[in-house]
Parts: structure tokens; sequence; C-alpha cells
């Protein structure tokens, strides 16, 4: 029998033997080809082009000389289908004006992070990157010397940027006394306000003209309570934080200054008086069931705030910001100013283009950033596409998208100085100058331009990053009574190291004004 | 316990070795309902991928919604080439990598099952220690691009995920298991090689064992998204989950730009975003459920260890 | 001796050349890219010159990035809740699988088997961050339909992402839904392959199904169920991070039985973003695990030689 099996089994002998030999020996040779081949693949570390023709290889010498330069930009942002196709375009007209052209490579906003962290520790060729507050962080990585100091090239390149944008924003951004980056010239401080469902402030006829502090709003909150449970009074996500007059050093971290302070005193927030009574505030409102039950870990309120069952929320603000929260959610939003418009590190670092530190040809990079920032026509561009083909103008500073568009939606605020975009169809004439007007009436926070190196206390920064996850939005969103877990909270934070975290921010800090503060 | 020898290979009808009927429906029930609970949550989803966005947000999620509608597939599937050529690559990439991955998991576990390897603990020390250490994505990413230049290469989907450890050291009690000893020295008494042995007569035995590494394989290269995030960046290459991702994240986008939009204001308020999310992960899936059944007709019992005198 | 390691080599050709391709695989995917661990003593820093240019000039810091993961009382109540939480769910893991994989070969109706096997797969697909959703529609506060049963039944409603005592219940029950349906095909396709003639053997000579099942089954499944187990110890200081961090929601409060190194870790990079703290965590959690595995394999080694891992 088993026999039998074995004899089916082996035909020709001698020959398999071979075979089975020179199977392993192809799979071994097919790795390493492959390996050496790469379907068409491009090898990046040699040229830079992307899929389907930028304009490098092939183009000629131009007027001045000098071989052209190819730039290469990485911003973020979901890839569009006709990226390459507007530069190219993009292309033709910096080489006439700069000899460079420009290859953008985008990458989708949940992937930024953490590619761009891949991309630029290998190596990989790149000469401007997109960087903010937060998306690819810019200070973090200007410390990590992912950027390229620029100071000099400012001077020497970037004179148009220096005129064009509010230079609040090139002293903000600076780190340790060094600029990094090129600010986008958008709004500049950060004001939050108070926002209201008016359909539903109409409907039980609520003052929110008198409505400043948190305090202030607890008989519009107590009446729509009262009138109609369906309807969520106070809407917040997790992240939400009670307006207090303090600057943070590090966005969500409890070290901070106060905004009128003389003596830069860096302090544990959650033991001010102004934090305390914060928090009470909002237990208040919590048990009486003004706040929705689960806030503390509810990450989007859209779905709620696209129903209309909700009646206020805190937001931070620009100009004509109103229309543009009414048009997204199809019935009338209005605000009214629940804190002064502060300009903070987090608010000029929104938005940065900075030059890589491998990059090539710094030079070039600047002079295409100073062009970007100061010429519409190439700025628009970037911005919206081919006049004609995804959009096109309908007056003298005035565009309308075209269906194309729809393969060309880029995120303006990334792309650079916004100021010298053309308006949209339903922006009334004076947008920008409206702008302007909000930013001059920005008032620079105490520790403006002052950025906390962490470096030397990063294990406590771990474990204090740790309690403050667990401890924040419960307090914050009131949910849990302040009398006792806020002692508790702090005590955590004492225990992680926080004091140890303050002292040295508050050397930093000492330094730093000394240095830059001619009092 | 084995002086039972029988003549026939033929599945044999197995009425005296079935359990009782009681036994039966109490397994049925026990099963069926854990089969339910898993199956539930996901019908639950394809029902909200059919609900009318709207009613979402003013009657939440409900297992027979207020009002049926098509509008997220019709919101996904406007990209509409795209997405069929995420699919195409997916695939491509699921059945290539598959083969590759079978091949060399194969042969890789066969060796070090085999007791006249004389390096069979080195190397199977030598796979173990890669599931335990890791040097980290940049290290990797560089060995892929640089090293290997393998960027925007469909290759760069199908390599780095092609060997598991996990998947040898199964594959290889596998091996150990179902294949006696008794077969191969047989074999090599009829002086067949190694390669021989192995194709001829330890593959048939060992199919149960390959049909569950096949299905890993074809599951793992499916759903991975992280691989196209690093390495990928032709629009033409991109797999399926990473499209749908895009889809997602270019919606949110959209919502948030508003202003600037060329779409109308009514579409944009009942842009579907919850819904559309569902129906990616039901576009997702479906496809790939159909792999289990695939690799079950597999699962058969091993030829004829009986016929194996001890 | 070179010349009895030559002869060596060319006896052992054939085994060598099938774990050539996997060998080279691990080579070029797992033990080049080790080189980045070296980032868990240096403070890493980018540089002009690449990756590896980086590494070397670096600052040197010893042991500084690995301070975070001892220095306070939490490091050890994640290390605690990491530790106690895979422990749960090997251990159950492993009951639930095997015995969902001996009830599924012993059903009648082989359809139905192929039915359940099937549904009990789909949880595999679901992302935590849906199964996050889905946990949301139970346990919500207001909307959640366990809140609706208890008040149907007059009992009060629970706020259950503000309590942790029943956290580590839910979870081990979450995770081992999510996960049974994987496992037991491994061991379902390893009762596949047992001889069909041992179960006849036994029926003969009088032995009940359980008997059966408890002599034959189980034993000839111990091989894989070691080999599985070991794997398991080897991950047994990495949590799923999606797990612990989607399904509770991020949830403050219940930090303390849900915070698991995996997410510590994360949680406490997010500001710094340091990639040398990050790294000194991975290796952390692998060298735990290799000594584990290394121990538990001499063990295993010392009582049945063949089952061990290596």
């Amino acid at each position: 029998m088993a026999d039998d099996f074995r004899r089916r089994a082996y035909r020709q002998m001698s020959n398999k033997k071979r075979f089975g030999m020179a199977l392993s020996v192809f799979a071994a040779l097919a790795l390493v080809l492959t390996a050496c081949g790469g379907s068409g693949g491009s090898d990046n570390a040699a040229s830079p082009a992307s899929s389907s023709g930028s304009a490098s290889a092939s183009v000629s010498e131009s007027a001045d000389g000098g071989k052209p330069v190819n730039l290469i930009w990485y911003t973020i942002g979901t890839p569009q289908k006709d990226v390459d196709k507007v530069m190219a375009e993009v292309s033709k007209y910096t080489l006439k004006k700069i000899n460079a052209t420009v290859t953008m490579k985008m990458i989708d906003w949940g992937d930024y992070q953490q590619k761009m962290q891949v991309l630029v520790a290998s190596g990989e060729p790149m000469d401007i990157i997109f960087t903010s507050a937060g998306g690819f962080d810019y200070v973090q990585n200007a410390r990590k010397g992912a950027f390229l100091q620029i100071d000099d090239l400012l001077d020497k390149y970037g004179q148009g940027i220096k005129n064009a944008i509010d230079p609040a924003f090139l002293s903000g951004t600076k780190v340790d006394g060094h600029n990094y980056g090129i600010p986008a010239n958008k709004e500049l401080p950060q004001q939050w306000v108070w926002r209201f469902n008016k359909n539903v402030a109409d409907k039980y006829h609520l003052d929110i003209k008198g409505v400043r502090s948190l305090e202030s709003l607890e008989p519009l909150l107590k009446t729509v309570k009262e009138n109609d449970p369906t309807i969520t009074p106070f809407v917040m996500t997790k992240d939400f934080v009670p307006y207090v007059p303090y600057d943070y050093l590090i966005t969500n971290m409890p070290l901070a200054v106060k905004l009128d302070s003389t003596d830069y005193k860096v302090i544990d927030i959650l033991e001010t008086d102004e934090m305390k009574q914060a928090l009470e505030t909002m237990h208040k409102y919590y048990t009486a069931g003004y706040i929705a039950p689960e806030a503390a870990t509810t990450g989007s309120t859209t779905d709620l705030e696209r129903a209309g069952k909700w009646l206020l929320d805190m937001a931070q603000t620009q100009p004509l910001a109103d229309n543009l929260w009414s048009a997204s959610y199809g019935y009338p939003v209005v605000s009214t100013p629940a804190s002064d418009p502060i300009i903070t590190n987090t608010s000029v670092q929104g938005s940065i283009m900075a030059i890589s530190a491998n990059s090539e040809h710094p030079e070039k990079a600047m002079e295409f950033l100073n062009l970007l920032n100061t010429d519409p026509v190439l700025r628009n561009m970037v911005d919206s596409g081919i006049e004609g083909v995804h959009y096109q103008m309908i007056g003298k500073n005035r565009m309308k998208n075209l269906p194309e568009s729809k393969n060309y939606d880029m995120p303006s605020y990334s792309l650079g100085n916004n100021m010298i975009l053309y308006l949209n169809e339903n922006d009334p004439d004076d947008k920008w100058e409206q702008f302007k007007k909000f930013n001059a009436s920005g008032i620079p926070s105490p520790i403006l331009g002052f950025n906390f190196d962490s470096t030397k206390v990063a294990s406590e920064m771990a474990a204090v990053q740790n309690v403050k996850e667990q401890f924040w939005s419960s307090l914050m969103t009131g949910t849990v009574d302040p009398d006792t877990y806020l002692p508790k909270a702090i005590q955590q934070f004492k225990d992680a190291g926080l004091d140890k975290i303050i002292a040295e921010a508050q050397s930093q800090l000492d330094a730093w004004v000394a240095a830059n503060k001619k009092q | 316990m084995s002086n039972v020898q029988r003549s026939g290979v033929k599945t044999r009808t197995r009425n005296f070795q079935q359990i009782t009927a009681g036994w039966n429906v109490v397994i049925n029930l026990i099963a069926g309902l854990f089969a339910f609970l898993c199956v539930f949550p996901f019908l639950f989803v394809a029902i909200i991928s059919f609900t009318d966005e709207k009613t979402l947000a003013t009657d939440g999620y409900r297992i027979i919604p207020a009002k049926w509608s098509l509008g997220a597939y019709r919101y996904v599937f406007q990209t509409g080439d795209m997405l069929l050529r995420s699919y195409g690559v997916t695939i491509l990439v699921t059945v290539i990598g598959t083969i590759v991955s079978l091949v060399m998991i194969s042969l890789y576990a066969y060796a070090i099952s085999r007791r006249s390897f004389a390096y069979r603990r080195f190397f199977s020390l030598y796979a173990v220690f890669t599931m335990l250490f890791s040097g980290g994505m940049i290290p990797t990413y560089i060995v892929v691009t640089q090293l290997l230049h393998l960027k925007n290469s469909i290759w760069a989907l199908i390599l780095p995920l092609a060997m598991n450890a996990f998947y040898v050291m199964i594959l290889r009690t596998f091996y150990q298991t179902s294949v006696p000893e008794a077969i191969i020295e047989s074999g090599k008494i009829d002086g067949a090689g190694e390669f021989l042995i192995f194709l001829r007569l330890v593959l048939p035995l060992s199919l149960p064992g390959l049909a569950t590494i096949g299905l890993f394989s074809t599951l793992g290269y499916w759903n991975d998204w992280f691989n196209a995030l690093l390495y990928i960046d032709d629009p033409n290459k991109v797999p399926l989950q990473s499209m749908l991702m895009r889809i997602e994240s270019s919606m949110q986008f959209i919502q948030q730009n508003s202003a600037n939009s060329p779409i109308s204001l009514a579409v944009l308020q009942s842009l579907p975003q919850d819904t559309a999310r569902m129906a990616m992960v039901v576009l997702a899936t479906v496809p790939i459920i159909f792999a289990y059944p695939f690799f079950q007709r597999y699962f058969v019992q091993g030829l004829t260890v009986g016929s194996v005198k001890e | 001796m070179i010349g009895s390691f030559l002869r060596g080599l060319r006896r052992n050709q054939a085994m060598l050349l099938m774990v050539l391709p996997g060998a080279v695989w691990f080579l070029c995917f797992s033990y080049l890219p080790l080189v980045g661990t070296v980032a868990a003593f240096k403070q890493y820093r980018f540089s002009r010159r690449g990756f590896l240019y980086s590494l070397l000039h670096s600052q040197n810091v010893g042991w500084d990035n690995f301070k975070f993961l001892f220095s306070t009382d939490t490091a050890w109540i994640i290390t605690r809740n990491t530790l106690l939480y895979n422990i749960a769910f090997i251990f159950l893991g492993l009951v639930c699988s095997v015995a969902m994989a001996i009830l599924l070969s012993e059903l009648t109706n082989k359809k139905m088997a192929k039915v359940y096997q099937t549904g009990m797969f789909l949880p595999y697909f679901l992302s935590w961050v849906i199964v996050g959703y889905f946990a949301f529609s139970f346990l919500s506060m207001d909307r959640g339909l366990l809140n609706h049963m208890l008040s149907a039944f007059g009992a009060k409603p629970l706020q259950w992402y503000s309590n942790p005592a029943y956290w580590p219940y839910i979870l081990v029950f979450v995770y081992l839904w999510k996960s049974v349906g994987y496992s037991s095909v491994v061991y379902l396709a390893s009762i596949l392959g047992i001889d069909r003639s041992l179960y006849e053997a036994a029926m003969i000579d009088g032995a009940s199904k359980w008997q059966q099942v408890r002599s034959i089954t189980i034993p000839l499944l111990k091989p894989i169920v070691i080999i599985m187990t070991l794997l398991a110890v080897g991950k047994i200081f990495y949590a799923d991070f999606g797990l612990f961090y989607e399904v509770p929601r991020d949830s403050g409060t219940l930090y303390s039985v849900t915070n698991v190194i995996d997410t510590y870790v994360y949680r406490g990079l997010k500001t710094t973003g340091e990639i040398g703290m990050s790294t000194a965590a991975g290796l952390y959690q692998s060298v735990v695990g290799f000594v584990l595995v290394m121990i538990s394999n001499y063990v295993v080694r010392r009582i049945d030689k063949d089952s061990a891992l290596f």
C-alpha cells in the first residue's frame, strides 16, 4: 500500500532532484534581482521626478545662464489629481522669474506627521517643507535639526517677505533666537468667541450681547435646558479648556504665564484662582445637565452641530468667521468675544514653510518663497490652479471656481501669504482689510517667541503628559468635582515631576527675558 | 492502538463517529450564538452605510433606519476609476504576495522541521528573534528605499510582508505533526532528493497547514495600508485601504474648507461622513470574506496517514 | 575544523537552499534595520547626511531614554496592566480558541460549520476605531443599549466610561470576540490533520466522545498549543494599541486599568516626539519578551525536546 503510494509519487526521479535545487536558487535570485531592478520604481537618491513628468530634466538652460534648479516641495493635504499639471504651469512661470522649477509632493492629512518624520530622518532630498505647531511640529523639528536656519537667507533673498507679512509673524516664530521658516500671512492673533445657534437663541429671546465670561452664560443655558431637553446647551469636545487669561508654554500642558505678567513667572495653571473658579463653574454646569454627559471622551461634535441641536460652544475666530460657519452648517451662527485677541506662539505657528536642512539649493528655495509670498499670480496659481481650467476671473481681484477645481482643491492656509489671494465670489471687498485690522488689534503674549526646550526634562515630560491625559479632560469639561479631583491632579503632576519641569522652564524663560526684552 | 488497519483511502461514512443529536443542537447553539455576535456588528455597519446621513444626526444609529439611501456609496464611487484601480492593485498585490509568501515560508519551515537538518536550531532562533526585536520604521524605510530601491514599486507592497516568523513556526509545527518521519524515510529509501520529497510527499499531507498560512497571508496583504503610506506616491499604485483612507480625510477637509469649495451648499450639508466611513468598511471587507471559503476547501484530512505501519 | 564545517554545509545543502530565500529576507527586512536600536541610547537629532550619520553623531545619553519607563508609580501600573492583560489573553484566548475549534470540528452539518467559521472571522476585519464606536453604542451613558436595558429592569444607568471597575472584563471580552475566530483556524487545521483511525480505534474500545476528545484531540494539539503559547509569551510586553486606546475612548478616568506600555509611550511622547525614547521603549519590550521566551523555551526543551521553539 505504502509502496503504491510512493511509486505513484515519483515519476521522473533524477530530473526532479535538479529541479528542486533550481527552484530554491531561483527564488533567491529573484529576490536579489528585484532588489537591483525594482519594476521601474524611481530611485529616489537620483532624480526627484514624481510620477508624471516634472519640468526639470527636459528643460533647457534658461536665459540667465545657470542650469535651472528643481525645488522639491513637501506639503500637506490629500494628493490632488492635477498637482503635476498645475506644477508644470507654475514651473514655466518660476523658470522665467527665478530660473527654478517646482515639484510639489502632497502627503495626506493623517499621514503627514509620520511620513515626514521618516522622510526627513532617512535623508530624502527635499527643499521646502510645510510645518506647523502640531503638524510635524515646527519647534520640535527645528530643534532636532530638520530645518535650515534662514536668518541670513531672509535678509539676502527674502526682503519681499519681510515687507509683505506682519512682522509679528517673523519675530514670533523665532526658535532660540533664529528663524527656521516663513509663516503664512493670515490671521495673526487667536481670539476665543462664544458661538450661538441663532435659531435657538432667537427662539428663547436670549441676550447674546451681554455674554463674555464663563459665568455669564448661566442664564442662557438655564433657559434652554428648562424649555427644551433635547438640545445640548453647552457643546464641547474633550479638548475644551475654559478661557483663563494665561498663555501656555506648551499647548495642553499646565505650565503657563499670566498674560499681563510683569515678572514672567511660570506656574501650574491648576493652582491658579482663575482656573479653580472656572473649573467649579464647569462642574456646576455639568451637574445641572448643560453639558453632554460624555463630553470628556467626545472627539467630534460636528454631527450634533449639523443637526442644530445645540445652543452654544467656544471656538477660535477670524474675520468673517460667522459667515463661514453659517455657510457650512446651513443655518445662521453668530458669535461674541470670549477673550481679547492675543498673539501667541501657537497662533503664529499655524502654518509655516521651512527650508530643509539638507536642501541642495537653499538660496533658490528662499527666492521661491519670496516670490510666492509677494507675487499674486504665482500665489493664486499655486492655490487655485490654472486660470481658465480650474478657475476664472470675475473681477479685478475676484475669482470663481470652475467645476474642474475639484481636481485641485488645496488647503490655502498652508501655501503662503493668504492676503494676496484673489477674493471669492461671496467675499466682501474689504476682506483682507478686515484681516489686517484684526491682526493689528492683537495683543502680544509676554512669552511670544519663547519656545521651551524640554530635552533636559524629557522623562518628566513623558510622565507629566500621561497625568495630563488622565485628568485634564474630566476636569476641564466639569465631569468631575474639582474639590476632590483638583488637589489629586495637582499632587499627581507634582509626583510626575512637574515642579522640575517648571524650574527648568523658569530658568530658560529668565534667560530669554534677559536677552530679549529691553525693559 | 493502531493495530487496526483498513484498506482504501476514501473518506468513510462516519455515522458511528458522530456526536449525538442532543449535543449537536447544543454545539450549534453555542457556535451559532458566537458567530452571530461576530457578524452582527458588521451587519450593523452595513446597515448604517445604507442609511441617509441626515437621519443619523436626528435618530442616531438605528437598526432599521428611518430613511435608506445610497448616498454614501455614490460619494465613494465618484472617485471612479481611482477606486477601481486601487481594487486592482490590492488584488494583484494580494495574489502575488500570497504566492511568494507561501513559497518562501513553506520552504523555510520545512527545512527547520527536519531533524536531519544540522542547523535547524540556528535557523529557528534566527526566525523567532525577528519576531521579538524590531529596528523601527526609519531603518526599515531606508533599507527598502535606499538599499533595495523599491520606492513606488509594487514590490514595496509585496516584499515587506513576504516572510513572517510567526507563520513559519506554525507551519513548522504542522509539518512535524502531520508528516510522519516514516514517509520521509521511505522516500529517501527510494532515492528521492530532498526537494522531491518535499514537493511530492510532504506538501499534499500538509494542506491544512498551508491553507491556514495562505489565508493569514492573504488577509495580511489585503488589509495592509502602512506600506503604501510609506512607499507609494504614485496614485496609480495606491492600494484599496490607503485609497479609502484618503477619501475619508479629503471628505473631512472639504467640510472644513466649505467657503472656498465649488461644491454647492446643499451637497455640502448632506456630505455623508459617517455613512461613507461605514460604506468604506463594507467595500473593503466584502471581497475578502470570500477568502475564507476559498481556503476552507483545503482544510481536508491528511491523506493516508493511516497507511503507514508504525 | 573548517573542513568539517564545509562538509557539514555540503551534507545539508538542500536544506540550506530551502532556507536561503527566507534567510535573505530576514537579513534585509529584520536584521539590517536593527541598526536603528542604537537610537535608544542617543538623543537623536536629524542630520544633513542621512540616518546612519545622525545615529553615529547624535549625543550619547546612556540609559536616560529608559528612565521614563520606570520613574513614576504610573510606570509600574502600566507594566502590571500589560502583563496581567496579556496573561489573561494568552490563557483565555487559548482555551476559547481550542474549545471553539473542537466544537466546530464536531458539528454534524459541515456546511453550517463553514458558515459559522466565516462569520467568526468578521471581527478581524473591523478596525479598532469601528469596534470603539460599537462599544460606545452599547456603553454610552444616555444612548447606550446597556443602560437602556438596565433602566428597563429598574436599575440605575451607569457611567461606563468613568468607572474603571468593569473595564478589565470589558476589554478581555472584546479581545476574545475579535481574536477567537482568527486563532481557532490554526487549531481547526491541526485537528483536521489528526489521523481518523485513532478515533475509530478509540470508538471500538468503547470510549465516549468526551473521552475521545480528552485523550486524542487535546494531546495531539499539544505541539501547536505550546508553540502558539511560546510565541505569545515573546510578545507579553506588547499590547494591542487599538484595543486599549480606541475602545475605552481614551477616557482619562479609566487609565488605572486601561493604560498599558504602548499607550503610555504614545501619550508620553506626543509633545516631545523624542525618537530615542520611543526606540528605548520598544527595546525594553523586546528584551523582556526575549528573556521570557528563552526561559520558557528552555523549560519546554527539558520536558519535551521536540515541542520547543528552538
